[in-house]
């Protein structure tokens, strides 16, 4: 992989990436890209293209609300609210 | 646009409604606005580590029926795909969308533009969901996710609309499209409809120019005035010879201008991925079947319907048309043998203010269709005049009763019957002297005055044609 392509994946993924980390990083996302290139070799010409290996029929849920009990234990979670807002730096 | 034959411009609207459901899209917490703030969040929607999505039946067929309002192409299979970026109104830091395969494409909406009717093609509808709210506080952000999860349906027109005008026309046409379907209320103010563009323009013919997008365009208005303002703005620069930037611009409504928001030279990647959590959605012939029941006819269908079969004028089809339940309101008083054009005229006038002045709308008034029609009926039998008609209908309004049961009542029977009302109108000339006086020598003026006066004597139940030649046969 490019140096160039593998800043630009780190800056959408929102990871810092150190210089020394490149070389390393570089050649092992190389090899994961080049694993991707081995499937593409197998012919697939045949089969039908499918997201899920099993499931045919359609998993549906009816329009029934439950109320949020743990909402309150999420929250719980948060570093910093303020009334029931969770509260981060401006990033506006 | 100040060169419109020298320059062509081209917009088109990304349009987010927001459906009406019970619960979100993928998991069962509570779809409603205005609740305290992270009050409908759980594991799933909030993506905590183990939780999985499950797709809500309801904001799926409400998503097809719009695409299906829409004329799109309805896919018999659709996909979820991840699309990745990080904000942190979005808290899985991804949204489930949909992408290489949306729910309906090649679609169209007609919308008529000073009386000239433009179809305007649609590219796609997917369905997605939303991201939280979040509110900028100094140097802090507050996030709210009640938002987070709820179903959200994205309709991309192509670039076919030219104007700030024609877009608005656009948004209120489908507003009223998903109102009439009752899948979403259509509200732009608390934002369950809302609306990005892109705009360009180009030397006239050379097709389409270097597209800027707009966003913040949370009222019809401001779409409006946005994007003739970047029109304007693009015509200039091209105007000066120079190049529109690629970029993402935000519609300031204090200053009534767009400002650069972020341009576009780090192009969005956002890596879709089919959503491995979602198996894809198949359409089945119950579910299409049901979509035929769910269906109805649309807003622009049924106001030219009314105006072509019911001569009713063109204002007062878009009074009545606006809203589905009036337009049902309207077709039941004429199912009980009323005339269209008269139950027009009554339900844009005088039944209208009385239902602003009590706040209801004229399905949950105490006029029902029927009465409706009867106190039509009564003015057509002759039994009631006109401004005795107002005044039933006023009493409708405050008694809760029949209009005839009301005129019975009130004994406000036109007075029909010459022998009585020639001895009122006797009695009004030998009242009134002086009036009588003037009328013979000419001067017609009193006549009016006359003619209240017996009014005033019947109650206002005199059949005024009748009073006048009466009062024309004595006064020659």
């Amino acid at each position: 992989m490019d140096i160039a392509e593998l800043y630009t994946t780190a800056e959408l993924a929102q990871i810092k990436l150190e210089d020394s980390e490149v070389e390393s990083l570089g050649g092992e996302v190389s090899q994961m890209v080049a694993y991707f290139k081995k499937m593409m070799e197998v012919s697939v010409d045949a089969l039908e293209p499918t997201t899920h290996a099993f499931i045919k029929k359609n998993r549906l849920r009816p329009d029934t609300f439950h109320p949020s009990t743990l909402a309150d234990d999420i929250l719980e979670q948060s570093p910093d609210l303020e009334d029931r807002f969770i509260c981060i730096p401006n990033v506006l | 646009m100040r060169y419109p034959t020298k320059y062509d411009s081209f917009v088109g609207l990304e349009i987010h409604v927001q459906l009406t459901t019970e619960s979100k899209i993928f998991c069962g917490c509570r779809n409603r606005f205005g609740d305290e703030p992270n009050t409908n969040v759980c594991p799933v929607c909030m993506g905590l580590p183990g939780s999985l999505p499950s797709l809500n039946q309801e904001a799926m067929s409400k998503a097809y029926l719009v695409a299906k309002a829409l004329h799109c192409d309805l896919a018999d299979t659709c996909l979820f795909e991840r699309k990745n970026y990080f904000y942190p109104d979005l808290p899985k830091n991804y949204q489930i969308s949909q992408f290489a395969k949306p729910l309906g494409t090649n679609g169209w909406i007609d919308i008529v533009v000073d009386g000239v009717t433009k179809r305007v093609r649609i590219h796609e509808c997917h369905l997605e969901e939303d991201a939280g709210k979040m509110i900028h506080a100094g140097d802090m952000s507050l996030v709210d996710y009640n938002r987070t999860g709820t179903p959200l349906l994205e309709i991309v027109t192509e670039p076919d609309l030219n104007l700030g005008e024609e877009a608005e026309i656009l948004i209120h046409e489908l507003r009223r499209i998903v109102r009439y379907l009752g899948v979403s209320d259509g509200n732009m103010d608390e934002g369950s409809m809302r609306c990005d563009a892109n705009v360009s323009v180009n030397t006239k013919g050379a097709g389409l120019g270097r597209k800027v997008e707009v966003k913040n365009l949370n009222s019809s208005r401001f779409v409006r005035l946005s994007l003739n303002y970047e029109i304007d703005r693009q015509t200039e620069i091209l105007e000066d010879g120079g190049t529109v930037v690629q970029e993402t611009r935000l519609w300031n409504e204090n200053r009534d201008q767009t400002i650069v928001m972020r341009s576009k030279e780090n192009a969005n990647d956002y890596r879709y991925f089919p959503e491995p959590d979602l198996p894809p959605f198949r359409t089945t012939p119950e579910f299409l079947a049901d979509l035929e029941t769910r269906i109805v006819e649309l807003p622009l269908d049924r106001r030219v319907r009314l105006v072509s079969t019911l001569g009713i004028s063109q204002t007062q089809a878009e009074v009545i048309g606006e809203e589905k339940a009036n337009a049902d309101y309207f077709e039941k008083v004429l199912e009980y043998g009323a005339d269209g054009p008269t139950v027009a005229t009554w339900m844009t006038g005088d039944v209208q203010k009385l239902l602003n002045r009590t706040g209801q709308s004229a399905a949950e008034s105490p006029l029902t269709p029927e009465r409706f029609a009867e106190l039509l009926t009564l003015m057509a039998e002759g039994k009631i005049h006109g401004k005795i008609a107002k005044t039933i209908l006023e009493l409708v309004f405050e008694k809760n009763k029949n209009p005839r049961v009301i005129m019975a009542e009130q004994g406000l029977e036109q007075m029909n019957d010459s022998g009585e009302l020639a001895k009122l109108v006797s009695q009004v000339l030998v009242d009134n002297p002086v009036a009588v006086e003037q009328i013979k020598a000419g001067d017609t003026k009193p006549m009016g005055f006359l003619m209240g006066q017996v009014m005033k004597a019947s109650g206002g139940r005199a059949e005024p044609g009748m009073v006048q030649k009466m009062l024309k046969e004595h006064l020659g």
